[in-house]
């Protein structure tokens, strides 16, 4: 279990990124501080996907990209019912979907209340 | 110092579900029929290229280039696979095109193909998934479908693209592959019937995906010079481009430009030493129909965000004043992955050389085809020219 979503913030310029890269997308430099994205994105896209990928019980599976307030963004599924642009949310650990009969954990996007 | 290099054959197998065809059967259908074309029968080759991606996972078979040589004798030439996922194709094409610039080679085989039919649809999805960003993008379930569904409504929140722009593609492509005895979709369908088809990922339709396909293309390169002694109708490589883009899609500075098509797209056109208004007909990489749209703005076509009045007002058509996808495109040829960028570049062979039948576009000089791989983060553009 993670307690926070994290990035990588490039040591030398500043640049924080997710996922990670082994050379900062900025300045190429190799060292990075992890830094929590913080608990308050919004949603800038979503699909509500019915081919299901195999291993996921959502039916129809809402995904989404969200932009933290730092500007760096996520994909993740949306646990929002009725997802719309714009609408704030928070990221949750919990369990993504089974590969190869294994459970994937991760963060997920949920509403704020 | 760099030699011209010119396409003097061509060849491709109907598009489809190719039963009781394996991959190596198609491959080795398409390579004849284009060395048979390029009339080299009696030539020994220096190299060849085969664009695949999923051989090893959906044939039980690696090493496809080498079974290739040894199936049609064109041993004792190089031989190599190139994977580079839906852009194996192109760089396959690039890789002939350098093999033949750099005076290495003087008769080269490029050929692409995959075979994806008579697999659990479930499977052939999660293995283009794989392609995705394994922690970012994979795991939370994008499918490739997703992607574009994601990338489409960002679209539509920022430009005056609407759904039905994605039926109107889908509509001229599948009028286009009507006119091409390869494709494989042979029918008609309306802008109401794209737009009643079944939801595949919201805002995407079924109408707005391409279907899953077999598939072979070749085409037979060598030096611009020795064109002649081959064909009184050579095609000339003008140029080519290859970039690349981050892995996730989200983290590119702005998602809905594509940066690998507009990089590559400038380094074809400085190459080439033209202009995208030079441009006479193209093949681009509508996996899912909005893409057509997206390249046409990053190429250069039009303004981007005004792509889809290009389509509106019929300037895509077969007939209108920059035709894309005249053979229907993957949306209605099909995209067997491998296959897709060797078969662009012979559709414009074929329209070069004005042998494209029913779906001919009228005096075509200059061609560019763009070979989109991953989602964005990979992409080929080559120009191609009349020779005369
Ligand atoms: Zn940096």
């Amino acid at each position: 279990m993670q307690e926070k979503m994290m990035g990588f913030m490039c040591k030398k310029c500043g640049k924080v990124m997710y996922p990670k890269h082994e050379r900062c997308l900025g300045c190429k430099n190799t060292e990075f501080d992890e830094v929590s994205l913080g608990d308050e994105c919004h949603l800038i896209t979503f699909t509500k996907l019915y081919a299901l990928p195999r291993g996921i019980e959502m039916s129809p599976l809402t995904l989404g990209i969200v932009e933290f307030n730092n500007k760096v963004r996520a994909m993740g599924q949306i646990m929002a019912d009725d997802p719309e642009p714009g609408m704030d949310l928070h990221p949750v650990w919990a369990k993504l979907r089974t590969i190869d009969e294994k459970e994937v954990y991760g963060f997920k996007f949920d509403s704020i209340v | 110092m760099m030699r011209d290099v010119a396409i003097i054959g061509c060849g491709i197998t109907k598009f489809g579900h190719l039963d009781g065809k394996d991959l190596m059967d198609i491959l080795v259908e398409a390579s004849l029929n284009a060395i048979d074309d390029a009339g080299a029968s009696e030539f020994d080759f220096d190299s060849v290229y085969v664009g695949n991606m999923l051989a090893g996972e959906l044939s039980h078979q690696t090493a496809i280039a080498s079974a290739l040589v040894d199936r049609i004798n064109l041993i004792p030439a190089s031989a190599e696979r190139i994977e580079n996922g839906p852009a194996s194709g192109g760089s396959a094409v690039k890789n002939g095109f350098f093999a033949v610039a750099s005076g290495a080679s003087d008769l080269v085989l490029v050929a692409g193909g995959e075979k994806m039919t008579g697999v659990n649809t479930g499977t052939i999805s999660d293995l283009m998934a794989t392609l995705n960003h394994p922690t970012a993008e994979y795991v939370h379930g994008a499918t490739m479908p997703a992607m574009a569904a994601l990338f489409t409504r960002l679209y539509m929140e920022r430009y005056s693209l609407t759904e039905r722009h994605l039926a109107m593609v889908a509509v001229k492509n599948h009028a286009n592959g009507l006119k091409n005895p390869c494709a494989q979709l042979h029918k008609l369908c309306t802008v109401e019937d794209a737009l009643s088809s079944a939801m595949v990922s919201d805002p995407l339709r079924l109408y707005y995906c391409c279907p899953i396909s077999d598939g072979a293309a070749a085409v037979v390169l060598c030096p611009a010079k020795k064109a002649k002694e081959f064909t009184p109708k050579p095609v000339k490589i003008l140029g080519f481009g290859h970039a690349t883009d981050t892995h996730a899609f989200q983290e590119r500075e702005d998602p809905i430009v594509l940066k690998s098509v507009k990089i590559a797209a400038q380094q074809a056109f400085k190459m080439a030493n033209i202009k995208p208004e030079d441009i006479d007909v193209a093949e681009l990489h509508d996996a899912f129909e909005i893409l057509e749209i997206a390249e046409s703005e990053d190429i250069g076509f039009f303004k981007k965000g005004e792509g889809q009045l290009a389509v509106e007002k019929g300037v895509t058509a077969i007939d209108g004043e920059l035709p894309i996808n005249p053979s229907g495109g993957l949306k209605a040829r099909g995209h067997p992955v491998g296959a897709t960028g060797v078969a662009q570049i012979v559709e414009l062979v074929l329209q070069l050389r004005g042998e494209a039948g029913e779906r001919q576009v009228r005096d075509a000089q200059r061609a560019l085809a763009c070979n989109f791989g991953g989602f964005g983060n990979n992409t080929l553009v080559h120009i191609l020219e009349r020779g005369n």
